[in-house]
């Protein structure tokens, strides 16, 4: 009996830069989407139209949670410098 | 000579027989360090070569020799197929060009090598984010996947 075959692969990173900012809750959420679900080429299309649509729904709630995690983040941010006697740049924080 | 492509070491292949590497979540530490143009890295590359060695960034522009910590996703089959993934990998505030990057393990002795990635050209980040994303965790593209 012939034994099967196996493999070890490796997979291929792709690197995204950015200047002058850093990445959108956009694009961490795309990123983020890769690691939580995939979606195969010939998956069968009715199945696949709604792991699309799920897919879609996720990245909405990401985008939304990863604004208001910067929100609250900024917050913090905010009492951290007041706290350290910065008002000037605690509100320049504030008005961004 | 710059990087000629991507690798899994040939040594990685024969420690995962001897049981060296963990990629468990409280696994093993494993780390991805950035490199020139000028880096030699291959499937032969046996270890990390050590900070500053073998075309390794400087330490500047926001990048700290000996690379990053990558965060160990819980192995876990595709169908029949073993894979292995990582969070993606951020350099905030980075000022820096790179080429491709050599992940190794952190933990055992000697920083044994893993993967070679090549980065298909220079990529660059001026005060801006500079990310590493591994690929879609599956069967057919994750980045380390036993089938």
């Amino acid at each position: 009996m012939k034994g099967q075959v196996g493999t070890l692969e490796v997979g291929v990173v792709s690197v995204k830069t950015t200047s002058g900012r850093g990445m959108t809750p956009e694009e961490w959420a795309d990123s983020a989407l890769r690691h939580i679900i995939h979606v195969g080429d010939d998956a069968i299309p009715a199945i696949r139209d709604q792991a699309l649509a799920y897919r879609e729904a996720i990245r909405n709630v990401l985008v939304l949670y990863m604004r208001k995690a910067i929100q609250s983040d900024r917050t913090t941010l905010y009492n951290l410098l007041l706290q350290q006697g910065e008002k000037e740049m605690a509100e320049l924080l504030r008005k961004l | 000579m710059a990087f000629t492509g991507d690798f899994m070491c040939s040594s990685f292949k024969q420690e995962l027989f001897e049981g060296l590497h963990d990629f468990q979540v409280a696994g093993d530490s494993f780390k991805m360090a950035l490199y020139d143009n000028t880096a030699t890295l291959t499937a032969a590359t046996t270890a990390y070569p050590g900070a500053g060695v073998g075309g390794e960034l400087a330490a500047a522009g926001n990048y700290t020799q000996g690379g990053e910590a990558l965060t160990n996703i819980a192995p876990t089959l595709d169908g029949t197929t073993a894979i292995c993934d990582f969070v993606d990998e951020v350099w905030g505030t980075a000022t820096f060009t790179a080429y491709g990057g050599l992940i190794y393990n952190d933990t055992e002795a000697g920083d044994p090598s893993v993967i070679v990635c090549d980065f298909g050209g220079a990529k660059t980040a001026t005060a801006g984010d500079f990310t590493v994303q591994f690929p879609v965790a599956a069967a057919a593209t994750a980045i380390i996947r036993i089938a």
